[in-house]
Order: structure tokens, then C-alpha cells, then sequence
């Protein structure tokens, strides 16, 4: 098959993913549901049962990258056009993206570079945090405290790793567990961050005059406001996932490698352990961060049970779920762990339960994830041997 | 004045004294062998050495002292090693832990890896192109396999990988701990043909090679030092140690017999 030939198929295969996606999740009556759930099934046994199929697809999209990205971009920007009809799932999208956006700086610390953090949702904390405290109690303009709350976690982070950069694995994991629950109780019982009530009433984002809560009109079609937060949420996710992209497929992330998986030939080979560590660390929690403060200008308010430790545990069965080390996979994590408990209304309770079992699954059966890490190619094209010299032994 | 030098280096840890009071130089260029049977304390001296053990007494590189340093800054001054059970990092790829050795040498860091890329990806392809040309010394098939992780590599191979990944550090001396161990004979005669080209390609490397198939000793030895309980107990060349009473005890457990007629066979092993 010629080239535009694949092209066109890879952009099928795409469209026929998103329909299903957006009937699965819009879907009311039993007939519709069942078919859609029926179609993804058989869908996904085609998938495992015929190799050669699966072989052929992605080694498609394999070959045709951009054209793919491109396509996912469309689709990525026309869900909320589909999605018009219900400000729920707006949101749930939205939701999604902040966490491929906390997904991917958690993924740095555990995944890339085995810095095991269990307080994902307290860092994110200190971001929507920061964010409450400076719009809401000092009166500072909301796209300023946005970009202010990932500092916070970043310092915060530093300040309390700093003294355990020698410390082992298992230790920096229930150091990290206690801040977590730290933060939590600081946030409930001090005054000035509003206690178990947390903090309200804080100002959306505005562009250029245009409040985040208008409802917008594109296209001929009203949306509901939620789909600002859409656009720009999946503005900051793609954003980072690039950034987080460029930072692996760099020095920094071989090196990043190198420490998780050896840290004495790291050393040996002139790596300055703990400071790398510290640099996973703080990159990560930058964009942790960053999700929390987001979080905290797209529903308005804080409060401590938001931040508990349940939702760290959320974004630890994202990273499993997707692939440890796994770029792709944050986002693939991200699109299934979060609108799945939403839409299979009868699993919310249990979702706690859900989480910790697709983590305990996920570790037994396909411990590299859904979507695994690929050799580091630095995003070249050409292959092994066009780096050889000229001639050389046998 | 040597290139290297330990004046009475001790490594103690608890009642045990694993390296004793050592003096040692490397002359630049030259490939010091290191024998002694197990437990010898030969592998704690490069530890020592290299920082990741603490040690007494002076290590002098270049001029300048070793001692109390970390072992990334040891690198620095550059010293490689190889490790008795290779540390390579499996599920990497094989240029992988080839570049990783460069990273004393690299220029561009985190900001340049966000917003300068094009920079990053011409050191990048020098690097690979530098790693190929250091794998392709020992075996051509190892870059074509340049993105398979190394983990899918026989023995052999991952030990040349460990040597390039040390090479590719520039060090002015190279540490090699039993880089033939696990190996057949074939392999082992390899081996040693890899570090005749080594020595060919770098000529004013020293190395240290710590190893227990004397034919390799004897193969690409300048000098040998014989380690045991911790002590040196003999220093010379190849010869002059072997035919030594107190390393033939040592590997023998009794004084040798005079008939002898090869020492070399006779410690091999």
C-alpha cells in the first residue's frame, strides 16, 4: 500500500476509535451502549487475536508519525463540539487532561527515573493551593497565581528532598507517603487555608476580557463554558507531554535512565546522582504542579479531601496502567482510568478498589503497561547501522 | 612522576582489612596487570580507587589527590571501570550505555534538551557515531544492533559494550575488573585480540586489569602485581611474579613444585 494509502488508514483507524469513544460515552439507552461496548470488544479481541493486522497498523502509524499526531490533534480539539450536549463530560475530559498533565511529571520521577513519590496529589495540592491563597486572600490576578502554584511544589519539593537525597528507594516512598498526609492535615486544621471548608469563590482565568465562564459559540454552535477549560487544558497537556518528550529523548533522559537503573555505573560514569535526582524531582513537580493549579482555576475551589491521598493513588495506577516510563502511555493511562469510573456509574464507589486493582493486575500480568517504552531512538529516523564508520573489524 | 599512584591505601570495613597498606603506581601507557585469588581484595582496591568505598592512605591521579573525592568527580578526572558483574542498564539500548559514558563530555543539558533541540540532536549524532565507531573496533554486528537493548546480547558482547562505554569517557586510565570471567576459551582469546586494539587505538591509556585466566595476563601485561589478603605481595613482570614463592603459595596453598615447567599453565584456571 502506497503512502497516502496508509495515511488515509491510519486516519480511519483513528476516527473509527474516537466514534466509538464519544458513542461509549454518550450513549443512553441499553441498545446503543451495548452495541458500542460490543463494537470496542470485538474491536480489541480483533487486536490480539490477528497479529498480522496488528502488526500492519502500527507499523502505519509507526511510519507515518506527524500525519497521526495531526490527526489526534483534530479529533483532540473537535471532542467538545461532540461533547456539547453534556457539561459533564466536558469536564471529565478536562479532567483527563490535567491528569496527563500531572501524569506526565509523576511518570519523570517514577518511571524515568525511579524517584518513588506517593504524594502526586499533595504537590498538586500546593499548586491549587498556592493558587486559592494568592487570588482569594491577597487579591494577586489569577493567570500570575497560576503560574506561581507550580513554583510552590517545585520549592516546597526541594526543601523537603534535599535532606533524603541518600536515602534508598523504598525509604523516599514513605517519606513521601507521610508528606502527603502532612499536607493534608496542615491544610485542614490551619486558618488561613479556610480548614476543612478550604478555599472558594476563586476567580476564573480571563483572556484578553473574555471570562472563562462564557460560554463560548463556535462554529455555529453554543458549548458549554466548560469547553474553555477543554481547549486550554489540552493546550497545557500537549505542551508538557511535548516538553516531557524533548527532556527524554535527550541527554538528560538517558542519563535520568541511567540512574534508575544502575546508580553505581551512573556514578562511575561521572553522574552526579543527587543532583539529578533533584532535577526529576522539581521538573516533576513543576507539572504536578501545574495540574493542581489548573484544577483549581477550572472548579473555582480547594478543599482538603481533593488532594487526599486516594487521588495519589489514582495517578500511581495512571503511570501502571499506561506504561512506567511510558510517554504515550500517560495519555492513554489518563483517557481510561478517568472517564471509565464515570461512566460505569455502579463502579464509582468501588473506585478506590478499581484503582488498586488495575494497579495489582497491572504489575502481575504486563508490569511494562498498556502502552510500553520504546528504546530511546532521540526521535531519529535513521537506522543503527547509518551511524557506522566506514570499514571496521569483521 | 607516575600517571597513577596509592601510597599505603587500607580499606577496613569493621575488623576486616580488605586492602592493606598498598602502594602502587601506572606509568602513562602502560597496562598493569592484577592477580590474586579470590577475596584477594583486588576488586576493593578499584572500589577504593573509584570512591565508592571509604579508604585510608593517598591516591594520587595526575597530580592530584583522590581521596575523599565522589566517584562522578573521580570519573571527571578520568578514570573508567568496568565491574566484575557488568553493570549495564538491560532494557537500554545498546548505544545507549555507549552514550552514557559520554556524559562528562556533553555540552547541552535541560534547557537546551526544551528549546534548543537541534543542538541536541547534533550531539546526539556524534555521539552515536562516535559509539559505533568504538563498538565497531570489537564486533560490526554490535551497531547494527545499536537500538536493541543490550540485554538480547551474548556475554561476550556486553562486556565489549561495558569497555566502549568506558572508553567513551576519554579516561586517561581504564579499570578493568576480570573482563574474561564467564568466558570460553574462544571468547577469552577474543577478548584479548579486543584489548590489543584497544592498546593500538589508545596508546597512551593506562590500564589496570584485574584478572584470573593468566593468558590474558601474560598477553597484555607491561608489569604484574599480585594482591593477597589484602597485601601486594609481589610486583614484576609476568615471569618474575609467577615464578614468585609467595604467589605461588598464595594460588596454591603450598609451595610449588620446582619441576614446573610452564608458570603460566600452572596458574591458570
Amino acid at each position: 500500500m502506497n503512502a497516502i494509502g496508509s495515511v488515509l488508514a491510519v486516519w480511519a483507524v483513528e476516527l473509527v476509535l474516537f466514534a466509538l469513544v464519544v458513542a461509549a460515552l454518550l450513549a443512553e439507552r441499553p441498545l446503543a451502549l451495548g452495541t458500542t461496548i460490543g463494537a470496542i470488544a470485538a474491536l480489541a479481541v480483533l487486536a490480539r487475536t490477528s497479529s498480522r493486522l496488528w502488526d500492519w497498523v502500527t507499523a502505519a502509524f509507526r511510519a507515518h508519525r506527524a500525519a497521526a499526531l495531526a490527526g489526534a490533534a483534530v479529533l483532540a480539539l473537535a471532542l467538545p463540539f461532540f461533547l456539547r450536549a453534556s457539561p459533564y463530560w466536558t469536564f471529565v475530559a478536562t479532567l483527563a487532561l490535567v491528569y496527563v498533565t500531572i501524569g506526565q511529571g509523576l511518570n519523570l520521577q517514577i518511571g524515568t527515573t525511579g524517584v518513588i513519590n506517593l504524594a502526586g496529589a499533595a504537590f498538586a495540592g500546593l499548586g491549587g493551593y498556592t493558587v486559592g491563597l494568592l487570588t482569594v486572600r491577597l487579591g494577586v490576578t489569577p493567570w500570575l497565581a497560576f503560574l506561581t502554584g507550580p513554583l510552590v511544589a517545585v520549592i516546597v519539593g526541594a526543601l523537603l528532598f534535599i535532606p533524603i537525597l541518600k536515602v534508598r528507594g523504598h525509604y523516599l516512598a514513605l517519606v513521601t507517603i507521610a508528606f502527603g498526609f502532612i499536607f493534608n492535615i496542615l491544610m485542614n486544621n490551619l486558618e488561613f487555608t479556610g480548614g476543612p471548608q478550604g478555599i472558594k469563590n476563586i476567580p476564573t482565568l480571563r483572556l484578553f476580557g473574555y471570562a472563562f465562564t462564557t460560554a463560548p459559540e463556535l462554529f455555529g454552535m453554543k458549548l458549554p463554558y466548560h469547553a474553555n477549560f477543554y481547549f486550554a487544558a489540552l493546550a497545557m497537556a500537549a505542551l508538557v507531554t511535548w516538553l516531557t518528550w524533548r527532556l527524554y529523548n535527550s541527554w538528560t533522559g538517558l542519563t535520568l535512565n541511567t540512574v534508575r537503573d544502575d546508580e553505581i555505573a551512573a556514578k562511575c560514569s561521572g553522574v552526579s546522582v543527587a543532583r539529578y535526582k533533584l532535577l526529576a524531582f522539581s521538573i516533576g513537580n513543576f507539572s504536578i504542579g501545574l495540574g493542581g493549579a489548573f484544577y483549581a482555576v477550572m472548579v473555582g475551589f480547594v478543599s482538603p479531601p481533593d488532594f487526599d491521598f486516594g487521588y495519589s493513588l489514582v495517578m500511581v495506577s495512571i503511570i501502571i496502567l499506561g506504561g512506567l516510563d511510558s510517554i504515550p502511555g500517560i495519555v492513554l493511562g489518563a483517557s481510561l482510568l478517568i472517564p471509565l469510573p464515570e461512566r460505569f456509574r455502579f463502579l464509582h464507589e468501588y473506585r478506590l478498589l478499581l484503582y488498586g486493582a488495575a494497579i495489582v493486575l497491572m504489575l502481575i500480568f504486563r508490569p511494562r503497561g498498556l502502552w510500553p517504552a520504546a528504546v530511546r531512538r532521540y526521535g531519529l529516523r535513521e537506522p543503527a547501522a547509518s551511524f557506522a564508520p566506514e570499514g571496521g573489524r569483521r | 612522576m607516575s600517571l597513577f599512584t596509592t601510597r599505603a591505601l587500607t580499606v577496613r570495613f569493621g575488623g576486616l582489612t580488605a586492602v592493606d597498606q598498598v602502594d602502587l603506581r601506572v606509568e602513562e601507557g602502560e597496562t598493569l596487570g592484577l592477580i590474586g585469588p579470590n577475596g584477594s581484595g583486588k576488586t576493593t582496591f578499584f572500589n577504593a580507587v573509584t570512591g565508592l568505598v571509604p579508604a585510608a592512605g593517598e591516591v594520587w591521579f595526575r597530580g592530584g589527590p583522590l581521596q575523599g573525592l565522589e566517584p562522578h568527580v573521580i570519573c571527571r578526572r578520568g578514570i573508567a571501570r568496568t565491574f566484575q558483574a557488568s553493570r549495564l542498564c538491560l532494557n537500554q539500548s545498546v548505544f545507549d550505555n555507549v552514550l552514557i559514558g559520554m556524559h562528562t563530555r556533553v555540552r547541552s543539558g535541560v534547557w537546551d534538551a526544551l528549546v534548543r533541540r537541534r543542538r541536541v540532536l547534533a550531539e546526539v549524532r556524534h555521539a552515536l557515531a562516535e559509539a559505533a565507531h568504538l563498538l565497531s573496533l570489537f564486533n560490526a554486528e554490535l551497531v547494527e544492533r545499536g537500538f536493541e537493548p543490550v540485554g538480547a546480547l551474548p556475554q561476550i558482547d556486553r562486556r565489549r559494550v561495558e569497555i566502549c562505554r568506558a572508553l567513551a569517557a576519554h579516561p586517561r586510565l581504564l579499570l578493568l575488573d576480570e573482563p574474561s570471567a564467564g568466558m570460553n576459551p574462544e571468547e577469552t582469546l577474543e577478548l584479548m585480540k579486543d584489548l590489543q586494539i584497544v592498546r593500538g587505538e589508545m596508546p597512551g591509556l593506562s590500564v589496570i586489569i584485574i584478572e584470573h585466566d593468566m593468558f590474558v595476563i601474560e598477553g597484555v601485561s607491561h608489569r604484574v602485581v599480585a594482591f593477597n589478603y589484602g597485601r601486594k605481595i609481589a610486583e614484576g613482570t609476568f615471569s618474575e611474579v609467577a615464578r614468585n614463592e609467595e604467589v605461588r603459595e598464595a594460588y596454591l596453598g603450598r609451595a610449588a613444585d620446582a619441576g614446573e615447567a610452564a608458570p603460566a599453565a600452572s596458574l591458570g584456571g
